[in-house]
């Protein structure tokens, strides 16, 4: 029944659309991607886009085009790996939070609160520049930063789900809260987490890339697509299609999880069109 | 007689995605210098859309399709924006259900008041201040010069009805229409508010349209009755009249179901009266007589063309093909 | 009303300890001796050593937090293991930088945003509207730091209508600093529009609807003054929560945009620091930024009374 209104939702459409064909890009990365993204060619710097290497060559003869192939593999990996990290532990607390109240949920409360004071991208550098930079440890810095908006956003669910009547019936039949929650709570809050879902892997693919730019993320010669842009620093007035193309894949990658997350919010919940 | 409103042929329908809802269609009514009458339906009838279609205010995707609305003599459907505006809490003045969600909760109640007065009349910030003071004592709201400082979540649901009269009768217009006054309040509350209006309007001479599904309200109020249904108006008359003596199969429904204290009870056999059916969509109203569907004396005619008007005694009229 | 500051203020120090002890605590996230660790091999093992003594690295957990909250506290962040300098003064040398930034950024972003939100729902469902949604999923979709390059490339490279690199503070010399900060100022800015925009719109959206707006007009009020008066100050309590949680993205934005345009702030420094492994430093500047963003947050929070009276007494 939602699923037909989703599928009339042109804007909706799109962005799956783009996210699955974001998805076949990574999954089949080597059959598509022209050359090796890691080949070096001294004789071959810098060159413009041409057949042989559609994106042009970066600052070490490397092709672009297979680097933002295989670049988008980093990206959705590391995206979605950070988002299941956050995922999990923010569902359970707010679950606690919500269904157990009064210090399990003050408890937790102020840590996330600590947690939410720290700008996002200052707190993922910390972490990162502490542990130093690598792909393990930006899933690890970004899975902190995103645990607590789905720890609110459960814990809300369940504080208003808590007081509905099915819920006591559950309570009165002697299930233990874990049941309860699993079986009869989460299932209805599952539509906010969804729609935060796909929000938080858009912020996360932007993260990541601004992340490695800085020289926080991948280390190179991975192909990430921040990498590839933070090279392309040194080369911006005699090579500008460096900069343009891998800039056009993030932002056409982060633009299909918005719209299919947009489509999402407006049909789970038209309250907020 | 004084008419101060007559509506003729009112058509308000609403422009959907899912098709043309009908909310009016097709109503008179008239509306006499400082009488009360009661405007009756159930949810969903048209009488709100009614009330907003007089000052002109229905929201998207409604409009006002055909129909004249005369005060006095002009026809408002025909006057400007700008004029119309000039009309709107000052000739006409609207108050509605909830005053906790229709008084502007970001606001004090001395604010909105003052900007009542202020949007009609040259006052001076003080002026319309004391004046707004003024009005909240004869609503019988203590204290007023401390109460124009608060904002509507600070009084009770009673004392932000009254202030909402306040406001409306400001400007002493010739019309209050008043949209289920009550309905959010107390039962004991809804009588001190009621006598309040009242008693204020006959000082003022206004007139009110009062809209409510609520029949005993009606009964003891108004002085003229409109039943509404589905988009039309089904029988209306002076108050005795319509109470002793309805024709109409659905207000005779409606004074039926009215719970008497020997109903539904366990040890009385009597049961609670209904009007079996429910009220159909305003997207899809029935041909013909518009209640013919749940209608237990309904004949093959209702069924096919409206039914025409038809005067039972001065005053007192209904639509029905049983009376023709 | 004074109540109500006094108890949002109450409410965070908790908070700011917690984020406090998390900064300390960072140091010893390092995997490793920290001390080993900020000399490298320049250090020999006495250096070494006499870096942890002035660190307090071999006292007790507890005892080295009461201690460095009570410098914080005095307002001493250490010194930066690079240059030698006080790290409270070298941030408040470079902390006007990314204050200007930010503010510019926040002014563009409010100039664009809050007028097209309102439009945009007013006009709901209509070309306007579809234009407006578009725009803004680009507008939440486009990496900054992606098109502080591009604007780069157009502006500055290709166009010479800006300077590519530099710096001239405001404070000298208004016009040739504002040129400086335009491109950074507008790229950081665009991010938290779009956002800020969609909140804006949705809140009126749900705010228009409302019965007191309907009210309004059967005042007799005129369009303008139910949407800029009635409806605008409901709406825009939500949209001053967003506008305080995206000055947090202003924050950490500004590390961005200050490295693609070589700004001299805060950013920049602390950058600098992490790759030269200048602990304190980076422990100075995050643990500054927070407060600052918790300082902002509780200024919002203050000022939604006024948007929404109603809070004051839940």
């Amino acid at each position: 029944m939602a699923w037909k209104r989703f599928m009339e939702h042109r804007i909706g459409m799109i962005g799956l659309t783009v996210i699955l064909f974001n998805l076949f890009l990574a999954f089949a990365a080597p059959w598509i991607a022209t050359q090796d993204p890691l080949k070096i060619e001294p004789k071959n710097i810098a060159s413009p886009p041409s057949k042989a290497n559609f994106f042009g060559t970066d600052g070490l003869g490397r092709d672009i085009f297979s680097r933002v192939i295989y670049g988008s593999r980093i990206s959705l990996i590391v995206s979605l790996l950070s988002v299941l990290a956050a995922m999990v532990p923010g569902v359970i607390l707010g679950s606690m939070a919500g269904y157990f109240g009064r210090w399990v949920d003050i408890i937790i409360m102020r840590f996330m609160d600590a947690v939410m004071s720290f700008p996002a991208i200052l707190l993922a550098i910390g972490i990162i520049a502490v542990r130093g930079g690598s792909l393990y440890n930006v899933v690890i810095a970004l899975s902190v930063v995103y645990t607590p908006v789905f720890y609110r956003i459960t814990r809300g669910s369940v504080l208003s789900l808590k007081e509905k009547a099915f819920v006591e019936a559950a309570m009165a039949s002697g299930n233990t809260p874990s049941t309860i929650i699993a079986r009869h709570i989460l299932p209805n809050c599952m539509a906010p987490i969804i729609v935060q879902i796909t929000v938080s892997l858009a912020y996360a693919i932007i993260a990541e890339a601004s992340l490695s730019f800085l020289g926080l993320g991948a280390p190179p010669p991975a192909p990430s697509w921040g990498n590839i842009l933070s090279d392309a620093r040194d080369f911006m007035m005699d090579a500008p299609w460096m900069t343009v193309f891998p800039g056009i894949a993030i932002t056409l990658s982060v633009v299909g999880f918005n719209m299919f997350g947009d489509a999402l919010r407006d049909v789970l919940d038209p309250r907020l069109k | 007689m004084d008419i101060v409103l007559n509506i003729k042929d009112l058509k308000t329908f609403f422009f959907t995605r899912e098709g043309v809802a009908k909310a009016v269609n097709g109503v008179n009514l008239c509306l006499e210098r400082s009488k009360i009458l009661g405007l009756v339906g159930e949810s969903g009838c048209g009488k709100s859309v009614t009330a907003l279609s007089i000052l002109r205010i229905v929201p998207h995707p409604g409009k006002i399709v055909s129909g004249e609305i005369f005060l006095n003599d002009v026809d408002l459907l025909k006057l400007s924006m700008e004029e119309m505006r000039q009309i709107r809490g000052n000739r006409i003045s609207m108050i509605f259900q909830e005053p906790m969600v229709s008084l502007n909760p970001a606001f004090t109640i001395g604010n909105q008041l003052i900007e009542a007065l202020r949007v009609h009349r040259r006052v001076t910030k003080a002026e319309a201040r004391n004046l707004a003071i003024e009005m909240l004592r004869m609503v019988e709201i203590p204290a007023p010069e401390r109460r124009i400082k608060e904002f509507p979540h600070q009084l009770s649901g009673g004392m932000r009805q009254r202030a909402m009269i306040a406001e409306a009768l400001l400007l002493k217009p010739e019309i209050l229409i008043a949209d289920e006054p009550t309905t959010a309040l107390d039962v004991t509350i809804q009588a001190q508010v009621l006598d309040i209006m009242y008693r204020l309007t006959q000082e003022m001479k206004t007139a009110i349209i009062l809209i409510t599904h609520n029949l005993g309200l009606v009964a003891e109020w108004a002085q003229y009755v409109v039943v509404l249904y589905a988009s039309k108006v089904m029988e209306e008359g002076p108050v005795e009249a319509i109470f002793e003596n309805a024709k109409h199969p659905y207000t005779q429904g409606l004074l039926r179901s009215i719970p008497t204290p020997t109903q539904g009870r366990r040890q009385n056999s009597e049961k609670l009266h209904e009007i079996k059916g429910v009220v159909p969509s305003l997207y899809d109203v029935p041909r013909g007589c518009t209640f013919h569907p749940r209608c237990l004396s309904c004949k093959a005619i209702c069924s096919q063309e409206e039914p025409p008007w038809v005067t039972i005694s001065p005053g007192h009229r209904l639509a029905c093909w049983l009376f023709v | 009303m004074l109540k109500y500051i006094f108890k949002r203020t109450f409410y965070i120090i908790p908070s700011l300890i917690l984020v406090a002890f998390l900064v300390f605590f960072l140091i010893h996230l390092i995997p490793g001796d920290p001390a080993h660790v900020m000399l490298g091999d320049s250090g020999t093992e006495e250096d070494v050593a006499a870096l942890r003594k002035s660190m307090g690295l071999d006292r007790p957990l507890h005892t080295q937090f009461i201690l460095w909250i009570g410098k914080v506290g005095r307002g001493d962040l250490g010194v930066s293991i690079y240059d030698k300098r006080p790290i409270s003064q070298s941030i408040r040398e470079r902390f006007p930088v990314t204050l200007t930034l930010t503010t510019l950024a926040m002014i563009i972003s409010l100039l664009l945003a809050l007028p097209s939100g309102v439009l945009a729902a007013v006009y709901n469902n209509t070309r306007i509207d579809y234009l407006f949604m578009l725009v803004t999923i680009f507008g939440v979709s486009i990496p900054g730091f992606w098109l502080g390059l591009m604007g780069l490339l157009l502006f500055s490279l290709h166009l010479g209508w800006f300077p590519a690199v530099g710096f001239v503070s405001i404070e000298e010399d208004f016009f040739q600093g504002l040129r400086y900060m335009i491109l950074p100022s507008i790229t950081l800015g665009l991010y938290m529009a779009a956002v800020v925009a969609r909140m804006a719109r949705s809140s009126m959206l749900e705010v228009i609807r409302l019965e007191y707006v309907t009210h309004a007009r059967a005042k007799g009020l005129t369009e303008w003054k139910v949407i800029a008066k009635h409806a605008l100050k409901n709406a825009f309590g939500p949209t001053l929560t967003t506008i305080g949680i995206q000055y947090g993205m202003l924050l950490g934005g500004a590390v961005v945009i200050e490295t693609v345009f070589s700004l001299p702030g805060l950013g920049k420094y602390l950058m600098v620091a992490i790759f030269g492994r200048d602990y304190p430093v980076v422990q100075g500047c995050i643990l500054f930024m927070s407060i600052t963003y918790m300082l902002i947050n509780l200024i919002v929070d203050i000022l939604y009374v006024y948007f929404d009276p109603q809070i004051e007494y839940q």
